[in-house]
């Protein structure tokens, strides 16, 4: 073996066995341990969360098409290892007899559904159980309304087009049935082999070919960017659960950035803890290094000495760091077990990778600059105790420990704008810290002054550490701004998401109320205690044109194929009318037109279109556009545009029309109403006496959006969990680091006779001094950042957090001064003796 | 004869907040190979700094010094060290050793360094001759003061250097045990042969060796001249 080889590994032996190595080992340990634990946590939380979202679209992506898809599209999937299934859905009549009814059907292949479960009841409107079949050939399984309205009995025939079904099963609900208040049509689910015979997806038809792909993330991924450019946007749509834009879509999204940010914190705060032990274990090793030079050990001999220990220590740290992290992740996941269904069986490799690079990367940027300067140390040392390192650029060690945290974020995020956000702002604290150092040096000279007592020694030590070691205040305001970000994150998240979904929202709909019944309605609840909602008038009209011109509303195989004109959104629309603005709607062009007196003799009547139907028909603010309802044509003029909210569980629309130009028809008004659980029994005696009126509960569906957003709270606490615990032993290690340089003084102030009580005190205010600083900078920063990232990343409303201006220095004194104090103590315990003669 | 050390109008300047100081006047003597020399002076007269120039741990502003005819002060930091290892041995006042090493490791550094052969029992044998074998596997902090200043001299032995460089090796010490280390010193000396400069303000050691050189505000003189000297000091 080498000597350099021997000389690092008797060192590292030592070193490790004397406890001289804890601290950077630790650090590591944290920084591999941490990532690991985050990062396959959160992997597999995220599986889990979105096999749950999976279940909504029946897959984990859907192609919808209005033509049949090319088959070989589908093959190609099989071919890259996923699974696929088929479905096609359209409006049609369906008789019994001379009984008829529009209904939704759904004919699907036999390998549908790939995610989630075709529930079924043993009687109309009874308990619901999944069941892991579907209609044969000749079968229709059919849902509850329709027993009632065609006065169906299983074993019952319908005819649907050409081809007679038997009615087998009472059918309670698909994964993909989707949610919609005008969507009333029962649903009839049957086999696709039959759909051909019944001749019912001809031209003109509006069949939907909806494809459902299922598989490993990495397939779905490869197979999406095959197929995207394949596809045409006028025909086809393609959904994944990542792009899901419902409420438990966008959960699931923003909780995934979330994970991705703590990671990403987590990763910073490892790196901030490795600088400095890397520091301080460059410190130590400044008089070892001066001895070996002045026994004649050239550069080249102490540079492979120290990098095969870094080697060794970062290769020490990594093992047990990956140890940790994963019997942390296997706690985590236990404790969450009963609340979320994470799966363990599933091995991730990339959390592992990334672990430890992130240990590699940050053990070898940060130790750079601690090295290079461990490597400068003069040999006059040995003589001159005062000589430290010849290096002192520290713009080698912004360079080096800059780049690698930035790399680090980049390359563990892949999300350019997230890791910018984050260094932008972490490099804005640090320059606004290395003012406020000089500021507090120079407020110090002012308070510092007068007869030395504990308060002057804390300044006095602030005066001159301040200057020489700015990076632990630094260090301290990131972790405490890390730590804030990661919080208020969390708090500003969880309560959006729970603010969807308030208590008392709506859970029943009630539609086909006929103006004869709504006063009624509106009384009966009344009387019954239960608070109704706004009735909105609705009725059904045909979007006719824009400008004059024509809309297609019918598609026709011609019509597709030139793929002219603007296309309409179906034969008809739900159009409803009012002065009031709806709740969650917001006007972001023009003006709302319960401002403006229509007036009929300029020929029109103000319109509101929603902005994305807008987007997709090309309608612009001024644009004619022409309704037929009935048999009127009801010309209107686009007054405004509004952004909806499509998340709250309220009926929305497209089109809002001003009342006067509604006068001549007849409406029929849809409401909802909310109705605690445990009432449900009264609902039968509350709409007995309306038998026209359509009820729709959605109460089942809002408790599971519910329970999702629970679960995904509850995750996203235990990350925060770690994230803090974290960031405590960073915190912890800055302590521990700093009081080295302690010591020294310490051991003075105890020999000339200086009391425990005055030592202890002064170094209690030097950290509360400097936790009130850090914490009140980790303040500010934390705004910033918070500000950048709710506006650019999760899409969420910024909002200032006054509260923490004042809970962070607050704190930070405490919890830095509270460390201080048990470091203190430590050191107050140790022999005077022994510690002067260790600075000798 | 050649001198095993050969000084030539060294002189050394720093810079200070307050403008330029000339720490060492120039400085010009020899030292014969074997000849043992004591610099003697109160404290900040410069002896620590002129020890550092003679050993190449520190860079002359301005003069000639050749160690074993090498010119010392044409050579970098790299080249130094090389002629330190191989040719050098030190011992300090606040002994230095390698806290997290062992005494016998601290003892086969050098060896090891150089690239000697077997350094372990090279080692051993050396540590034997300090009476400290049997403290070969503990670590500084486990011996006494006397006990590490014998490691250090083991150390400093162990390469066999032509010339020994210490500083105020019994500084740190009470009576007793500077005694010992005295005696240990000058033997271990008089046995190998080696050059040995000593720097000290304690008179009684000084007067151990051949010749004692008295340094006073960065000017050396010649306070006595062995019969067995021809060296010169201006």
């Amino acid at each position: 073996m080498p000597m350099t080889f021997n000389l690092a590994w008797r060192l590292f032996k030592h070193e490790a066995r004397r406890g001289e190595l804890t601290i950077i080992l630790l650090a590591i340990v944290l920084s591999v341990g941490a990532v690991l634990s985050l990062s396959l946590f959160s992997e597999r939380l995220q599986g889990a969360l979105k096999s749950r979202s999976a279940a909504f679209i029946a897959a984990d992506a859907q192609l919808r098409s209005d033509k049949p898809v090319d088959e070989t599209w589908l093959l190609k999937a099989n071919d890259e290892g996923l699974d696929t299934a088929k479905q096609v859905s359209t409006r049609s009549m369906v008789f019994k007899g001379d009984e008829m009814s529009l209904v939704d059907l759904r004919a699907v292949n036999n390998n549908y559904p790939l995610k989630g479960m075709v529930s079924v009841a043993d009687a109309p409107f009874g308990a619901k159980k999944d069941i892991n079949a579907l209609p044969a050939s000749g079968e229709a399984w059919v849902q509850s309304r329709l027993f009632q309205t065609l006065k169906l009995n299983v074993g019952d025939a319908i005819d649907i087009g050409e081809v007679k079904l038997t009615v087998t099963r009472v059918l309670a609900d698909i994964p993909d049935a989707g949610f919609s208040v005008f969507n009333t049509d029962p649903i009839v689910l049957m086999n696709l082999d039959d759909l051909e015979a019944a001749e019912i997806t001809g031209p003109g038809s509006r069949a939907r070919y909806v494809s459902y792909f299922a598989g490993d993330t990495s397939n779905v991924k490869s197979y999406t960017s095959w197929l995207l450019p394949q596809l045409n946007d006028d025909l086809h749509s393609w959904r994944t659960v990542e792009d899901d834009e419902s409420a438990i879509g966008r959960s699931v999204a923003s909780a995934e950035r979330y994970f991705l940010l703590a990671s990403l914190l987590a990763i910073v705060l490892a790196a901030v803890s490795i600088a400095v032990a890397a520091q301080r274990y460059a410190q130590r090793h400044f008089d070892p290094v001066a001895i070996m030079k002045t026994l004649g050990a050239t550069k080249q001999t102490i540079r492979k000495v120290y990098l095969i220990q870094i080697l060794f220590i970062t290769l020490l740290g990594i093992v047990i760091g990956l140890i940790i992290g994963f019997i942390g992740q296997h706690i985590v996941v236990s404790l969450v077990a009963d609340k979320v269904d994470v799966s363990l069986n599933v091995w991730h490799w990339r959390p592992v990778v990334i672990a430890i690079a992130t240990g590699a990367t940050c053990a070898v940027l940060f130790s750079l600059y601690p090295l290079l300067q461990l490597f400068s140390v003069p040999p006059l040392r040995v003589l001159r105790k005062d000589l430290d390192a010849s290096l002192r650029s520290r713009s080698i060690q912004f360079v080096a420990s800059g780049g690698a945290i930035f790399a680090l974020m980049w390359m563990y995020s892949q999300d350019l704008k997230i890791s910018v956000i984050l260094f932008a702002s972490g490099a804005a604290l640090v320059a606004g810290l290395l003012v406020a150092t000089y500021f507090l040096i120079a407020l110090g000279r002012k308070l510092g002054s007068g007869k030395m007592g504990p308060w002057q020694l804390a300044w006095a030590r602030i005066k001159r550490r301040a200057m020489d070691n700015s990076v632990q205040l630094i260090s301290f305001s990131i972790t405490i701004m890390l730590l804030l970000v990661v919080l208020v994150m969390r708090n500003d998240m969880v309560s959006q998401w729970r603010a969807q979904l308030p208590e008392g929202t709506p859970n029943y709909f009630l539609t086909n109320i006929t103006p004869d019944n709504q006063a009624r309605l509106d009384r009966h609840f009344d009387d019954q205690n239960v608070d109704i909602n706004e009735f909105f008038p609705v009725t059904r009209g045909r979007f006719v044109s824009v400008n004059g011109e024509g809309v297609n509303t019918e598609v026709s195989k011609e019509e597709e194929s030139s793929n002219e004109g603007r296309r309409g959104l179906g034969r008809e629309a739900n159009l409803t009318w009012g002065n009031t603005l709806q709740k969650e709607n917001e006007v972001i062009e023009g003006t709302w037109h319960g401002n403006i007196d229509a007036i009929y003799s300029e020929g029109w009547f103000p319109v509101s279109v929603e902005e994305g139907v807008a987007k997709r028909l090309d309608i612009k603010m001024g644009d004619m556009l022409n309704f037929n309802v009935g048999s009127e044509i009801v010309e209107t003029k686009v007054t405004s545009v509004r952004k909806v909210n499509w998340q709250t569980m309220q009926p929305n629309f497209f089109f809002v029309i001003h009342p006067d130009a509604m006068k001549a028809f007849s409406p029929t008004y849809i409401t909802s109403f909310y109705l605690p659980t445990e009432r449900k029994t009264e609902l039968t005696k509350l709409l007995k006496p309306f038998a026209s009126v359509t009820m729709f509960d959605v109460d089942a569906r809002i408790n599971q959006l519910r329970d999702i957003v629970e679960q995904v709270s509850v995750a996203v606490e235990f990350i925060l969990v770690l994230v803090l615990m974290a960031g405590s032993l960073v915190l912890i290690a800055q302590v521990q680091a700093s009081m080295d340089e302690r010591r020294q003084e310490i051991a003075i102030l105890r020999t000339l006779g200086a009391k425990g009580s005055l030592i202890r005190k002064s170094v209690v205010f030097e950290f509360l001094i400097i936790g009130t600083v850090a914490g009140f900078m980790a303040a500010l920063a934390n705004e910033l950042s918070l500000y950048m990232l709710q506006t650019s990343v999760f899409q969420m409303t910024a909002s200032l957090h006054l509260e923490y201006w004042l809970v962070a220095p607050a704190v930070g004194a405490l919890v830095v001064g509270v460390l201080g104090a048990i470091g203190c103590w430590r050191l107050l315990t140790l022999n005077t003796g022994e510690m002067l003669r260790k600075m000798v | 004869m050649t001198p095993m050390i050969k000084t030539s109008t060294v002189t050394k300047t720093v810079n200070t907040s307050e403008g330029s100081l000339q720490i060492l006047q120039p400085i010009s003597f020899e030292v014969k190979s074997g000849e043992s020399v004591a610099i003697i002076g109160a404290s900040g007269s410069g002896k620590s700094t002129l020890l550092g120039l003679l050993a190449g741990l520190d860079e002359v502003t301005s003069g000639e010094i050749y160690l074993d005819n090498e010119a010392l002060h044409t050579m970098d930091e790299e080249q130094r060290a090389v002629l330190r290892g191989s040719k050098v041995g030190f011992i300090f006042q606040s002994f230095m050793l390698v806290q997290s090493l062992t005494a016998l490791e601290n003892v086969m550094l050098p060896a090891e360094i150089a690239n000697l052969d077997n350094p372990k029992g090279l080692a051993m044998d050396i540590l034997e001759q300090v009476g400290l074998a049997h403290r070969a596997h503990h670590f500084p902090n486990q011996l006494s003061g006397g006990e590490q200043q014998r490691v250090a001299i083991a150390r400093a032995f162990i390469t066999s250097p032509k010339i020994l460089f210490a500083d105020e090796p019994t500084g740190n010490l009470d009576a007793k045990n500077s005694d010992k280390i005295e005696d240990l010193l000058f033997e271990l000396n008089k046995n190998t042969g080696t050059t040995l400069v000593l720097v000290t303000h304690d008179n009684e050691l000084a007067a151990h060796c051949d010749r004692q050189l008295t340094m006073h505000a960065g000017e050396l003189k010649e306070t006595t001249h062995s019969s067995a000297s021809a060296s010169e000091v201006s």
